[in-house]
């Protein structure tokens, strides 16, 4: 009976309200899974009830769309800057932050202020660069450029201030150098935010349109994001296995932030603190 | 002391050791770019060659009405689409917070959930919901809502509202966690006080909550100024190449198709972006200074 008494009518419109909110955001979704197994029409219209169409979606997908290369192009490309970017960044913040001197903040002074500075205004001395090196249409283009990132050394470098200092001067006492010191004693310390730092950059990675869709040009090479919105600009779009794409290339994500939501988030907020 | 010296430099040298390869990545694919834009932004390319015309290509901009009309539609983007998401966010992040107890958790679970997805899947996804014989359509039909489907992808108008749907339903939940985890920050104490004031749930919301969390919706705001600045995937995706007809074609969209798409002309898009970061520059440093002034008091 206490439940009653509760239920106001203020309290039923908030619920009402976030329910809705709620079920805007998950429809998508929904409608993506049950879409994997419709035949195009039924997926156009919104259909949200399973059908038989998987197997044929599925086989579509993967023959005539070589979704698999696609899925491990994407994969490949991803790990590796999350690999040589946490490497890099997190070797840089820690220097910048642990062994600061004059000429390294003003080094770091400039690093910050190219944050403002929009992807498209980049990418056209890039796209002559590598030209020049003859590296277009390969993985190395897609990768070597994301794997500094400004944002996420400034981020760690924020998190490895909460590092105490008195324990790198204990190792060092006991004759550590200052190699060992950060690949032994600080890093492993530090996993929260070197997860943190892994997902963003997976994320971006993962997701990146713009610099792929300019340097790559076989089919082969091609990431899942370029494939799809190839696949968009086809005469007749085969709208299952669309979804069937659409699903693989959000599954990983989905996993990644259920898995480890707190990082999750930790990464996307990482600039706030 | 000899070695005390000798000690410093070991260090020293270890600092550098530790930004270096940052440092040589950051020198190719940032201040090189940065430098040598210094040149493209003077050239005129014509096929494979190119000329000198120094200010030239700003000249020719300041003529070029898709150019102005694609810096429009970034501003329309900008002066609807954010205060709806930020509106909503931070009324969705209020009614979790306070209003409710129970389904807390899997209520915000699945109101973030939409970040999970790439803008690219956001514009396939709305691109194929919003067909004119699709789902949306024929959900407003069957509700009577409306008599004849609407032109969400092929009407100058309805294209840029679907754009504006795609980036709120994307950014609307992102948005919220950043206001939860401000929310959360403030200390419980002060409502009770209000409280006891007699100050109603609305004067608390606009007298505690919201000053209190001026700092991250700033952030919010300065965080989607710089995104909207940079729409490229939705108007290339989602309305096809900025369509119908550049209803919906952005600066950085239009930029991309003059040097890679349409006539290779490099040297007018360095151009077209040096416009984009300087305003891009100019929020930024409007919208810092706002935060430092917040800050300071």
């Amino acid at each position: 009976m206490s439940m009653v008494r509760n239920w106001s009518i203020g309290r039923v419109l908030i619920l009402v309200i976030l329910l809705g909110a709620a079920a805007i955001s998950i429809f998508p979704f929904i409608w993506m899974i049950v879409g994997m197994t419709l035949n195009p029409n039924d997926v156009l219209k919104g259909i949200l009830v399973p059908g038989p169409e998987f197997a044929s979606n599925w086989n579509k997908a993967t023959t005539s769309y070589n979704l698999p290369v696609f899925f491990f192009n994407s994969l490949k490309i991803a790990l590796l800057t999350v690999i040589f970017g946490l490497v890099v960044n997190g070797l840089a913040a820690y220097g910048f932050e642990k062994h600061q001197s004059k000429a390294r903040d003003k080094v770091f002074g400039v690093l910050l202020l190219t944050l403002i500075i929009p992807q498209i205004a980049l990418v056209i001395p890039m796209f002559r660069m590598f030209a020049f090196f003859r590296l277009l249409n390969t993985h190395a283009a897609i990768i070597l450029p994301s794997i500094m990132s400004v944002f996420i050394i400034f981020f760690m470098r924020q998190n490895f201030k909460m590092f105490p200092t008195e324990i790198m001067e204990a190792a060092r006492v006991d004759g550590a150098s200052e190699f060992g010191i950060f690949v032994r004693i600080v890093t492993p310390s530090m996993q929260a935010t070197y997860a943190s730092a892994a997902i963003y950059l997976f994320l971006g990675q993962w997701n990146s349109y713009l610099w792929p869709l300019i340097t790559i040009l076989s089919d082969e090479k091609k990431t899942l994001p370029i494939a799809m919105a190839s696949m968009m600009s086809a005469y007749t779009i085969e709208y299952g296995a669309l979804m069937v794409i659409v699903c693989i290339s959000v599954l990983p994500v989905l996993v990644l932030f259920l898995a480890m939501q707190k990082q999750f988030v930790a990464g996307l907020l990482g600039s706030v603190k | 002391m000899a070695q005390r010296g000798t000690y410093q430099r070991y260090l020293n040298r270890f600092g550098w050791f530790c930004v270096t390869p940052a440092m040589v990545l950051f020198s190719l694919f940032m201040l090189y770019p940065i430098v040598s834009s210094l040149y493209y932004v003077t050239r005129r390319w014509k096929g494979m060659s190119n000329t000198f015309i120094g200010l030239g290509n700003f000249v020719r901009m300041a003529h070029d009405q898709v150019f102005q009309g694609a810096l429009a539609n970034n501003f329309i983007f900008m002066v609807i689409q954010i205060p709806i998401m930020i509106f909503l966010a931070l009324m969705l992040a209020v009614l979790l917070n306070q209003g409710i107890r129970r389904f807390r958790g899997p209520l915000r679970l699945a109101i973030f959930l939409p970040a999970v997805t790439s803008l690219v899947v956001v514009s396939v996804l709305f691109r194929v919901l919003l067909q004119q014989n699709g789902m949306l359509n024929n959900v407003l039909l069957d509700a009577h809502l409306i008599t004849t489907p609407i032109g969400w992808l092929n009407d100058a108008f309805w294209a840029k509202v679907t754009i504006i749907l795609a980036m709120t339903w994307r950014w609307t939940g992102y948005n919220m966690v950043f206001f939860l985890v401000g929310l959360q920050s403030i200390d419980t104490e002060i409502y009770e006080a209000a409280e006891v004031d007699g100050a109603s749930k609305f004067r608390q919301l606009f007298s505690i909550t919201i000053p209190l969390l001026m700092p991250v919706i700033l952030f919010s705001l300065v965080t989607s100024t710089s995104g909207t600045m940079q729409l490229f995937d939705e108007p290339n995706i989602l309305t096809w190449q900025g369509g119908p007809a550049n209803a919906t074609m952005t600066a950085a969209l239009y930029i991309y198709r003059q040097a890679f798409f349409v006539n290779a002309d490099f040297g007018y898009a360095t151009a077209m972006s040096y416009v984009v970061v300087l305003i891009s520059g100019i929020f930024a440093i409007v919208q810092m200074r706002l935060l430092g002034e917040r800050k300071a008091k």
